[in-house]
């Protein structure tokens, strides 16, 4: 058995629960020293299904991601515990708090970046996700999470013999340098949408080109056939929108911030009418010559 | 740390169902067992045994992908965390009676949902039950006791949940019934059936094939008051959610349309229009008015397939009414921009489009939910039904009454047993019905029916579709039929569920329809009466389903009902202490499914049909019972005689192999071949059935309609849709509630819930009561883990998980609400305590509440903490001729409750304060006992003790 890895694809997760059930099911009120003692029925999740709610009314949508002990190449947790109760499984290279050895001093859970350890009150020690190690040593296959998963949102691969399938996939907190062994794919950015109507024809503007521009990038789209318009998986930023359709005026919205980790619904924009361009009269246009001729104005600006 | 060689508990392997819907077994599990205790419960594991293809999947192939059934089954988040519910401290644990009930001097009927209980011996229990049996008997006759037994609860079969009390009333000389009205297809009975003849429930038919079509040809799907992650659950698992992903993947687009951003809108929506609660019927007509204003819909289709169209046209058109139903006067009342509405209009003119429903929703449980219902019906009808893409289609009980489409549902040897598995399953194979009209309805029954004949002497003919017994049954064991039969003394008086606190009240009550909780039009004209000609009054209720209080219309009118001095004795049987419980007299502890072997099937979770033996998974819980044991123990107080009788010459006694080997031979499978020794033999009893290929053959919905409608007519007098329909012009022709075609209802004599109404100035938002996410109606109100969850309860300021009230931060900030708060949800019916959940997953206008939540009185006539919503739903049925229910689309209003009102309750309603809350479980059976705890060692304390038998 060699090394593990876990990969979650967000796009693929409904949040049912029944990962954060399962890891329950297995471990509330069962004991599997010496990989685990019972996890608490209540205020523990080894495995905790975190939900996003992003946008607002109409424009809202939501991602969940489970989160669980990263099982990290660089363990911080396994540098600060002094008792050596933390260890790597030799086969699958879990990273497990032995039950026996824990002296419940807390560091460990002080030390991880990914809150995934907690503190067991009652048998003062610290406890997190085993990556379900006594059953895949036991003759199962799955850890029990990603058994229970209905989507298949949630995959378990051995590292030497499908390390294709973390391609494109993302692991929490890179900067901590953990390196972890729990990968996402297609966590969502943050989104600007919007909706965009004739206020004097009350109907929606279908085909409208919308700009939008974060410092040097421009991305476009056009509305469909709801008005709406989506910009998805942007950074973190400052944008400026165009948005132009035939027979209106530029609708210009600068300075849309998607800071602070905010996706941003602009709601139903009214378009004005461009505005009427009427020719100038002779003698304007004379007045016009001249003030070219004295450098005054320029004829194609 | 190296590899341990562990005992994982994993040797003791049994398969189990996890339905909680009463008749099917449910996707199943493999469940560990160590010592008479559950260690895991698992997805069952279809490769583990056997090659895929040996169980030749079922494929739906479009655009060059393919969808099929997984390698494992897909239980629903419920089912696998059922070990806690099994061990829940809300069990009752051994039979109780209420401290204050004296059946020999004061009963305090007015103390029912306060005075708490003492546990007492089964045989005092089934004495006591047995006495009051025959003194209402003979002070009142044998109708003046209720039998209320319909609905879901787990699947299980050789012992059922449901109707076991009424097979020992029947011996007794019958009793009165409470009839399921119905509950989730309200509008599709009572409206779209008057368009479309449909199934027996009122949804499209035929629904075969639907699926296959829809990949190949929709473009847009309408997701109306439907939320795919939530209904199906715990029926069904998670294929809604496989099959949304595989829809999408195919680039069709999801629309949803419903107040709130429901679960299957949050992960799947391409679009989401936020409607007003229960508004939807004025949206539909706007849309139709745009088809109609720019002739943009199948005309020819229309002139060839639809009866009454002009006459709806001209209301639509403001031609009737002077009001042209165009989008912005529905604007103002769906609260949906013009714009938008056009669109919608317009693109579902354009796209091939179906709409997807789970039943209920929003949509079609509002009041005068026939009306949205039907235009829903109308407007699918005016883009050409049956053409290829554009269906109606469900995304629960794959495909109803067709039994291969591709998705498997019942089937042939679907043991639908007669009046057992759910009470109103019909016996009579040929009424299709056990309950026997009263002469005064049997006469009505033959005048609207045309001439007298052998058929219908007895009453209407009813084609129940799926609920009905299957001949395969009747062949397959006779003897286990007969053993069913019990309808010597069947019920001639029965009350609609949605009636009984009503005519408990009143003492009178009378309706149209609902001879049983489905099948076809024409019993919707029969006119029913209670009391019945020379029935007594309800006296003593007997319940196996108590959840009337939280699941169905006005709870807190069903409260007072069951305080009523005309009500002399309550029992209620039943695994956990919840709801009508709290208000019963006696209360019988029983087992779970987990606790009991059976057979079951899997007919909706959708991967493969599978008949499995289940075993035992764990010791009963304390006393516990399963329910035809608790009914033989009164029978056996009866006299002997009862006994002999309730099972048949002791044939039907505890003895779970030679049950399961009747109802296995009932499945019809071994005629075909398949011995029960050799179906025992695998895997302890496991059989899949073969895959149909029918499906692949038949051409989809009503596409035979569409290309023929004089040669495929559909089941509507005129054999075509009616836009305005011949049977209500017939038969109701002066009905402003329900009118000939479908109708804008702002206001009316029923129902007065909209925001234009005077009420809308003191209760301004709508509230929405969707199927519950975290509960299957009332049950699973008490898994655990999930209460940690903060969609399924909130842990307030006091430490007691609320039931979440979801509101828009708009309408939060409003009230001074802020996410976590302790707000009350109130109208004239009374509050029901909350916590807030602020959120934008719902529009402004409205309020969120799912449905389920136990109640929890801290004044059961008028204060509930527990947040059981349908206390105060409206206590009017649907409409006049319709006795449906109305349990969403209510006014309502939220506000922050003041910790001056908290302490004013406190101080007022001491008791109720004082009940114990389990800290993970919430309400508990310790909660509900008197003081005087019982003698150490009487209780088993540890929720994982084994059973303590009588001796």
């Amino acid at each position: 058995m060699g090394k593990k890895a876990f990969v979650i694809d967000v796009a693929r997760c409904v949040g049912c629960y029944s990962c954060q059930t399962a890891c329950k099911d297995e471990h509330c009120g069962n004991d599997w020293t010496p990989y685990a003692k019972p996890q608490p029925e209540l205020g523990a999740f080894w495995l905790r299904l975190e939900e996003h709610t992003e946008g607002t009314v109409p424009k809202v949508r939501m991602h969940y991601i489970p989160r669980l002990c990263n099982h990290c190449d660089n363990p911080k947790c396994m540098a600060v515990c002094e008792c050596h109760a933390i260890t790597r499984h030799e086969d699958h290279d879990f990273v497990i708090i032995e039950p026996e050895k824990c002296c419940g001093c807390g560091k460990c859970s002080e030390a991880c970046a990914y809150g995934a350890i907690y503190m067991n009150q009652e048998l003062k020690i610290a406890q997190k996700c085993t990556g379900c190690a006594h059953l895949l040593d036991n003759g199962f296959d799955l850890p029990r999470c990603v058994e229970a998963c209905p989507t298949e949102a949630m995959k378990f691969i051995d590292l030497e013999e499908s390390a294709e399938e973390t391609e494109g996939a993302v692991v929490l907190k890179p900067e901590e340098g953990c390196k972890p062994n729990v990968y996402y794919k297609n966590i969502p950015g943050r989104f600007i949408a919007g909706l965009v109507y004739d206020p004097v024809r009350k109907e929606i503007i279908e085909g409208a080109k919308c700009r939008l521009l974060t410092g040097g990038r421009r991305r476009e789209t056009t509305t469909d056939l709801f008005g709406d318009f989506w910009f998805e998986d942007l950074p973190a930023g400052v944008h400026d929108l165009y948005i132009e359709a035939e027979g209106y005026a530029v609708k210009k919205l600068e300075g849309i911030r998607t800071q602070e980790g905010k996706s941003v619904n602009l709601g139903d924009i009214a378009m004005d009418p461009a505005e009427e361009e009427s020719l100038p009269t002779a003698e304007e246009w004379e007045k016009i010559k001249e003030e070219v001729a004295m450098g005054k104005k320029t004829l194609y600006p | 740390m190296k590899a341990v060689k562990l005992d994982v508990k994993s040797v003791d392997r049994r398969i189990k169902g996890t339905s909680f819907l009463g008749m099917d077994g449910g996707p199943p599990v493999s469940v560990d067992v160590d010592k008479g205790r559950m260690v895991r419960l698992r997805p069952y594991r279809y490769d583990q045994k056997r090659s895929m293809d040996s169980l030749s999947p079922w494929k739906i192939s479009a655009k060059k992908l393919e969808f099929g059934p997984p390698k494992k089954s897909l239980p629903s988040n419920m089912g696998l965390s059922f070990k806690t519910r099994v061990y829940s401290e809300n069990r009752v644990r051994y039979p109780l009676k209420r401290v204050d009930w004296d059946p020999n001097g004061e009963r305090n009927p007015q103390n029912r949902g306060k005075s708490k209980y003492v546990r007492i011996s089964w045989e005092e229990a089934a004495q006591l039950i047995a006495d009051e049996l025959k003194r209402v008997n003979k002070k009142y006759g044998p109708e003046a006791v209720l039998v209320e037994a319909d609905m879901h609860a787990e699947g299980k079969h050789i012992y059922c949940s449901h109707g076991n009390q009424a097979r020992l009333l029947s011996l007794l000389g019958g009793y009165t019934l409470q009839m399921r009205n119905e509950d989730s297809w309200e509008g599709w009975f009572w409206g779209a059936k008057h368009v479309w003849g449909g199934t027996a429930v009122g949804e499209m038919a035929p629904m075969i094939n639907l699926y296959p079509d829809i990949a190949k040809h929709s473009q847009m799907l309408l997701f109306w008051g439907c939320d795919p992650e939530t209904t199906p659950n715990a029926i069904a698992g998670y294929m809604a959610s496989r099959l949304c992903y595989y829809l999408h993947d195919l680039g069709i687009k999801a629309v949803y349309v419903c107040p709130d951003l429901n679960y299957g809108a949050a992960v799947h929506a391409d679009k989401w229009i936020p409607v007003l609660p229960c508004t939807d019927a004025a949206l539909y007509l706007s849309i139709i008015y745009t088809w109609l204003d720019e002739e943009i819909y199948d005309k020819e289709y229309v002139k060839t397939h639809v009866v009454g169209q002009e006459e709806f046209f001209d209301y639509v058109l403001g031609k009737e009414d002077g009001v042209p139903k165009t989008p912005e006067w529905a604007s103002g009342k769906c609260g949906v921009s013009e714009w938008t509405i056009k669109a919608l209009a317009r693109a579902w003119a354009k796209l091939d489009t179906s709409q997807i429903i789970g039943n209920g929703g929003g949509l079609i449980r509002g009041p005068y939910s026939h009306e949205p219902a039907r235009l829903a019906a109308i407007a699918l009808g005016m883009q050409g039904l049956g053409k290829p893409g554009h269906h109606q289609a469900k995304m629960i009980e794959w495909n109803l009454d067709d039994k291969y489409g591709p998705m498997p549902y019942v089937s042939d040897v679907t043991t639908r047993l007669p009046g057992f598995s759910d009470l109103v399953r019909p016996f009579d194979l040929k009424r299709q019905t056990y309950f026997k009209v009263s002469d005064e309805v049997a006469e009505q029954a033959l005048k609207l029916q045309g001439p007298i004949t052998a058929k219908n002497t007895e009453g209407p003919e009813i084609d129940l579709g799926a609920f009905a017994t299957r001949k395969t049954s009747v062949r397959g064991n006779a003897g286990l039929m007969e053993l069913m039969k019990y309808d010597e003394h069947g019920p001639i008086q029965s009350i609609p569920r949605c009636l009984v606190a009503q005519a408990i009240l009143e003492g009178h009550v009378d309706w149209w329809g609902l001879l049983t909780f489905c099948g076809p039009t024409s019993q919707q004209w029969l006119h029913f009466h209670y009391p019945a000609k020379d029935c007594s009054r309800i006296h003593m209720i007997w319940t196996d389903a108590p959840c009337n209080i939280t699941c169905w219309n006005d709870g807190f009118q069903f409260a007072k009902a069951y305080q009523s001095e005309e009500i002399e004795c309550i029992v209620a049987q039943h695994m956990t202490l919840e709801n009508d419980c709290l208000m019963a007299d006696i209360i019988l502890p029983i087992v779970t499914e987990k606790e009991m072997g059976d057979i079951c099937e899997d007919d909706g979770g959708g991967t493969f049909q599978a008949i499995y033996r289940t075993y035992p998974c764990a010791d009963p819980v304390g006393e516990s019972l399963n329910d035809f044991e608790a009914v033989a123990r009164v029978a056996r107080a009866l006299g002997e005689d009862y006994y002999e009788n309730y099972t048949k010459s002791r044939v039907w006694e505890n003895d779970e192999e030679k049950l399961c080997e009747m109802f296995y031979s009932a499945t019809g499978l071994p005629e075909k071949g398949h011995s029960y020794q050799e179906f025992i033999e695998n895997e302890g009893g496991v059989h899949f059935l073969p895959r149909s290929d029918i499906y692949e053959k038949t051409p989809a919905g009503l596409f035979e309609f569409y290309v023929n409608p004089e040669k495929y007519p559909i089941n509507t007098p005129s054999g075509k849709l009616e836009f305005t329909s011949t049977a209500l012009k017939k038969y109701f022709p002066d009905d402003k509630e329900r009118p000939v075609h479908p109708k804008w209802i702002e206001k009316g004599f029923y129902h007065d819930e909209n925001i234009s109404s005077e009420r809308a100035k003191t209760y301004p938002l709508l509230c929405v009561s969707n199927h519950g996410h975290w509960r299957m109606h009332a049950q699973c109100d008490d898994i655990k883990w999930n209460r940690e969850v903060e969609t399924m309860k909130i842990r307030c300021k006091d430490g007691y998980q609320y039931e979440p009230v979801w509101l828009n931060p708009i309408e939060a900030q409003k009230r001074g609400i802020k996410h976590g708060d302790i707000v009350k949800i109130f109208n004239e019916r009374g509050i029901v305590l909350c916590g807030a959940y602020v959120t934008e997953r719902l529009r402004p206008g409205a309020a969120y509440i799912d449905h389920g939540s136990r109640f929890d009185p801290i004044d059961p006539n008028g204060i509930d903490r527990g947040g059981a919503i349908n206390l105060i739903t409206p206590p009017n049925v649907s409409s006049k001729h319709c006795a449906g229910m109305v349990v969403t689309g209510f006014l309502v209003d939220v506000q922050k409750v003041t910790d001056a009102e908290m302490e004013e309750w406190k101080r007022k309603y001491p008791d109720a304060f004082s009940r114990k809350v389990d800290e993970g479980v919430g309400l508990c059976l310790k909660g509900w006992l008197t003081e005087k705890e019982p003698a150490p060692g009487e209780i088993p304390d540890s929720p994982i003790t084994g059973a303590q038998k009588e001796g």
